[in-house]
């Protein structure tokens, strides 16, 4: 275990930037933290997950799948290794099924030239929100930054990771990490008892179609649910043609949307809010588990923060349990 | 990978995100978390608004009409050529013969900017732009009654306020970060009335759900006011310090009893009672309208009934209540405060007053400026038919399909002696031009836009424009100097807002270095003026608060044999206007791909339609086809049709009857028939 003090991380990162294009924790000019490059703002270790997810690195919004100018195909230049700072476990837990969904059957180059290019580093310790406990990752991430509330503790998983910290000096002082490492599986986490309570109660049937009429009401289809969601890698995929070249590119998509399962004949699997807010619930806590073995959200808070209505997961999942339970 | 903050360019809201670039590329957004307006959220459109900045179809090149056929020309060319064409039309014509469209897309400067160019470089009032089609009646009726046209609360009342009224507005599609504020208050225990003859989303939200017929919405407020006033629910001390007029107000109602009401609206009188009873009865109560109050004959008399509703009961000038008129585009607001009107300045400012003229002219270094005010964009067409125009310089709007009876504008604009288009995309109006000037859009430059609460916030460059297109304020600039006008030199749009600043007092204090997110809101008459949330605190903008009474006018096209079924128009969530942004934005345009037509299944049974049958439209204007969608959505024989789409087009049937004050055109009541394609 490494020791950086606070007044070393600018020269840390700036060493760190000679071979690695840096994403971290910024503050942008409004406020609104993110992950992005330290040109557009600050950097902001502290205060919890940053909105917008941080697997966008890995599958923007939107990218170009292929470009044809003139009949030949264009060379996409190789990216840059990137190394991202700013995961919570939650967020490496998210990472973590969209490797598995993304190396499923046919296996996504796109996402996995930009993934395995990349180290990434988690945050936790006492820097989420107005200091709360963010609790260990301890793996999944080839670095982990640890706030002890005066240093950040630096853990290394991978060799990758091991050789970005040579340089620093050992911590002294390791006790509390090693503390939570003994407690962290057992800290309770209210939320996750909503969702799993929910999740049963999804598989067991007990939720009835009025509930989701109710549901599906409020929802106004900003698709920001989807969007900000971290472990959600539904795309769509569009043509733009111009007199000499044809670019193909995918963007994220939403179960949200009509269009999202309209047939072409019209038909519609998922033809009401009712049925694709049932379906977007339903997807991650009762077919996810079916398919992947486990629930595929991870409770990362992005999709109740940036639901306009308040019907994001968590929201959701609360007003099951405490009607179906 | 670069994050700059921006506004949004679709509607009137003002959310605030972050267009992501790599590369010079936008590849995304990410909603601001800290902007008082959106909190985190976007609409869809929002959450889509980069997605069609870099689409192939961008102009990169001026264009100019050589052999019929536009082809592509040097700046040089283009813009000596739209110099010398304009001052020719003017020479053989007269000043007023060329008119300027403005654009509610556009920034604040720019808008400010072309009504200069105009007016003081060529001479004429002939300035407007799409305000005209949407709130010119609200303009007019709340200077009347208020003194000031804009929407009088912030968006953040709506969390604090114990009743909404929501009258011709389909807030959750049109103004969607509003809806959703509607949505969350209502589940906080608000109580919600809809008055709406088509089931929108909030209807399912409402304790109340009015369906009175179109056109009914001045017999409606009167009969609510009946009511207020017979069952002594007014607010006496309001009326008594805060207002004038009122006797007459009164008298002008008294006729007005549930039953003649309900008999005028085709709602019961229990529900007109109701509706009285809970609006008047709320401690703090908001009215929310749009396009279905304005967008009529009477579009104008509408607004009044809805400022005498709110000052009747006390419900102006307060936390949580006031008469909240959503503005639709992202800069409409704008357009109208930096004077793209052809009566008015910046601010309001008359041109009939001499002082006025007298202001402007001294500030930018002309002798004289025209007095009498010019055309409004709506009388545009027909004053050019008539042989009065004979050149238009539209800059960002396409009338060809937003503006009422297109085969009329067709003819209009093809037969004009000079047409000059600046836009981003070939619209339909573009494609008929004689000269096209390629411009940059949102992402692409520098500038403010308010949005509808008078929020005025920055947008930023993000990315570079297409090709040779330029922003709009440098392409005005360029016009200005070739016309031998020197005084539109400016090095940023910065220098443009402090010189509209100076001018206009209700923007006096607003100047880029304060407008860090999250931007002012006007009236900020000074430098330390910190912003006005509320207007019209202790006194109206006018002084006390006019009630003008209001007489029931019918639409002026009502169905009949030949035309039996009432047509109205309007928005889809998932489009924008005439769509040459969201049609190319590739989710947006899967959402709604193309025109159709929203009929009651019982109207469907009548006449042997099923759902997705092609249909023949067709009014005493023109006939188009289009897609049935049957739906509860509407009630039986009345029909509703977005004005998005080309192929298909809503405003091939609209008709083009104006409202005798505001020159708003009828978009919401005409008459057709359909036939079933076989
Ligand atoms: S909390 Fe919401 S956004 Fe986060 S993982 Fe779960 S579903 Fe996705
Ligand atoms: S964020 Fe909320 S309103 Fe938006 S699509 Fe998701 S559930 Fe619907
Ligand atoms: S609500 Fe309006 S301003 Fe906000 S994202 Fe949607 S279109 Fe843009």
């Amino acid at each position: 275990m490494k020791l950086l003090t606070p007044e070393l991380l600018d020269a840390f990162f700036a060493t760190l930037s000679q071979r690695w294009e840096l994403r971290l924790p910024i503050l942008l000019p409004d406020g609104t933290r993110i992950i992005g490059s330290l040109i557009d703002g600050r950097l902001a270790l502290h205060g919890g997950a940053v909105s917008g997810k941080p697997t966008a690195a890995f599958f923007p919004q939107q990218s170009t799948l292929l470009s044809v100018t003139d009949g030949t195909v264009e060379e996409t230049p190789s990216p840059p290794p990137l190394f991202i700072v700013g995961f919570t476990p939650s967020d490496l837990a998210s990472l973590r099924f969209i490797d598995r969904f993304f190396a499923d059957g046919w296996r996504d180059d796109l996402y996995f030239t930009l993934r395995e290019n990349a180290a990434i580093a988690a945050l936790s310790g006492y820097c989420g929100l107005g200091g709360a406990l963010i609790p260990l990752a301890g793996g999944d991430c080839d670095l982990e930054f640890f706030w002890d509330r005066s240093s950040w503790l630096v853990i290394a998983y991978s060799e990758t990771g091991k050789k970005l910290i040579e340089d620093l000096p050992d911590a002294a002082r390791t006790e509390v990490v090693e503390l939570l490492r003994q407690t962290t599986p057992s800290l309770p986490d209210e939320n996750e008892t909503v969702i799993r309570a929910a999740s049963l109660l999804l598989r067991a049937d007990r939720v009835p179609d009025s509930f989701w009429a109710e549901i599906g009401d409020r929802c106004i289809a900003c698709t920001g649910c989807n969007l900000a969601c971290p472990t959600c890698t539904c795309f769509g995929v569009q043509d733009w043609r111009s007199a000499n070249k044809t670019e193909r590119s995918r963007m994220w998509d939403s179960c949200q949307l009509d269009g999202f399962m309209r047939e072409a004949g019209g038909h519609n699997p998922l033809g009401s809010e009712a049925e694709r807010t049932r379906r977007r619930i339903h997807h991650k806590l009762a077919a996810d588990p079916q398919k992947w073995g486990e629930i595929s959200c991870f409770l990362c808070g992005r999709c109740d923060a940036v639901c306009p209505t308040g019907i994001g997961i968590l929201a959701v999942a609360g007003e099951i349990v405490a009607r179906f339970a | 990978m670069k994050r700059t903050l921006t506004v949004c360019p679709y509607c009137g809201v003002g959310c605030t995100f972050y267009l992501v670039s790599d590369g010079g590329r936008l590849v995304g957004v990410e909603p601001s978390t800290t902007s008082p307006v959106n909190r985190g959220g976007l609409c869809v459109k929002g959450w889509n608004a980069y997605a069609f900045v870099h689409h192939p179809d961008r102009l990169t090149t001026p264009l100019m009409r050589r052999d019929g056929v536009l082809q592509p020309a040097s700046w040089n060319e283009a813009l000596n050529l739209v110099v010398e064409r304009l001052q020719a039309v003017q020479e053989t014509h007269g000043k007023d013969a060329v008119m300027f469209a403005s654009s509610a897309k556009a920034t604040n400067e720019e808008n400010f900017l072309l009504m200069k160019l105009a007016r003081a470089v060529f001479g004429t009032n002939n300035i407007d732009h799409c305000a005209r089609l949407c709130h010119s009646s609200t303009v007019t009726g709340l200077a009347e009654t208020f003194g000031s046209g804009a929407m009088t609360n912030s968006i953040s009342c709506f969390d604090q306020t114990d009743v909404i009224l929501v009258i011709g507005s389909n807030t959750t599609e049109q103004h969607p970060l509003i809806g959703s504020r509607i949505l969350n208050a209502v589940r906080n225990g608000t109580r919600l009335i809809v008055a709406d003859n088509r089931r929108i989303r909030l209807a399912r939200h409402a304790a109340l759900h009015l369906r009175h017929k179109n056109g009914s919405d001045v017999a409606l407020l009167n009969g609510m006011m009946h009511v207020i006033i017979a069952e002594g629910l007014a607010d006496r001390e309001f009326i008594a310090n805060r207002t004038e007029n009122y006797d007459a107000l009164a008298g002008s109602v008294t006729d007005w009893t549930p039953e003649r009401t309900a008999a005028a609206t085709g709602l019961s009188a229990d529900k007109i009672i109701a509706a009285a009873r809970m609006y008047a009865g709320a401690g703090r109560a908001m009215i929310v309208y749009s396009m279905g109050i304005t967008q009529h004959s009477h579009g104008v008399d509408n607004v009044r009934c809805i400022a005498s509703l709110a000052m009747l009961t006390g419900n102006v000038g307060r936390l949580g209540t006031g008469v909240n008129p959503l503005r639709g585009q992202n800069n409409v607001q704008g357009g109208c405060d930096m004077g793209a009107l052809p009566d008015l300045y910046s601010g309001y400012q008359k041109v009939s007053d001499p002082l006025m003229r007298d202001k402007f002219a001294r500030a930018w270094g002309v002798s004289s400026l025209p007095s009498e005010p010019g055309l409004p964009l709506t009388r545009a067409m027909d004053t050019a038919s008539e042989g009065r125009l004979h050149g238009m310089f539209i800059m960002g709007e396409n009338p060809m399909l937003s503006d009422p009876d297109q085969g009329h504008v067709r003819k209009v604009l093809e037969n004009l002696e000079l047409l000059v288009v600046q836009d981003i995309f070939l619209t339909e109006t573009a494609a008929v031009a004689d000269i096209v000037l390629p411009a940059a859009c949102f992402a692409e430059k520098e500038g403010t836009f308010t949005s509808t609460e008078r929020r005025v916030q920055r947008l930023h460059k993000a990315v570079e424009p297409p090709g040779q297109a330029r922003a709009d304020w440098k392409i005005i600039c360029d016009i200005a100097e070739r016309a031998g006008y020197e005084g539109m030199r400016y090095s940023s749009p910065a220098e443009i807002l402090d010189e509209a600043a100076s001018l206009t007092p209700i923007y006096g204090g607003i100047i880029y270095k304060r407008l860090d997110a999250p931007g002012l809101q006007w009236p900020c008459p000074d430098q330390e003026h910190p912003g006005t949330p509320i207007m019209h605190l202790d006194r109206f903008s006018r002084g006390l608060g006019h009630f003008t009474p209001v007489s029931h006018r019918l639409p002026a096209e009502l169905p009949d044999e030949q035309y039996p079924f009432v047509l109205t128009t309007g928005r889809t969530y998932f489009h924008w206007h005439t769509g040459s942004m969201t049609r190319r934005t590739h989710l947006l345009a899967r959402e709604e791909p193309c025109s159709f037509i929203e009929l009651h299944p019982d109207d469907a049974a009548m006449i042997g339609i099923r759902n997705r049958d092609m249909l023949l439209v067709s009014s005493r204007r023109g006939e188009i086809r289009t897609e049935a969608r049957m739906t509860e959505m509407v009630i039986p024989g009345v029909l509703f049709m977005p004005f998005h789409f080309a192929e298909g087009a809503a405003n091939a049937l609209t008709n083009n009857v104006l409202d005798p004050e505001s020159s708003i055109p009828e978009f919401k009541v005409c008459a057709v028939r359909l036939e079933k394609i076989p």
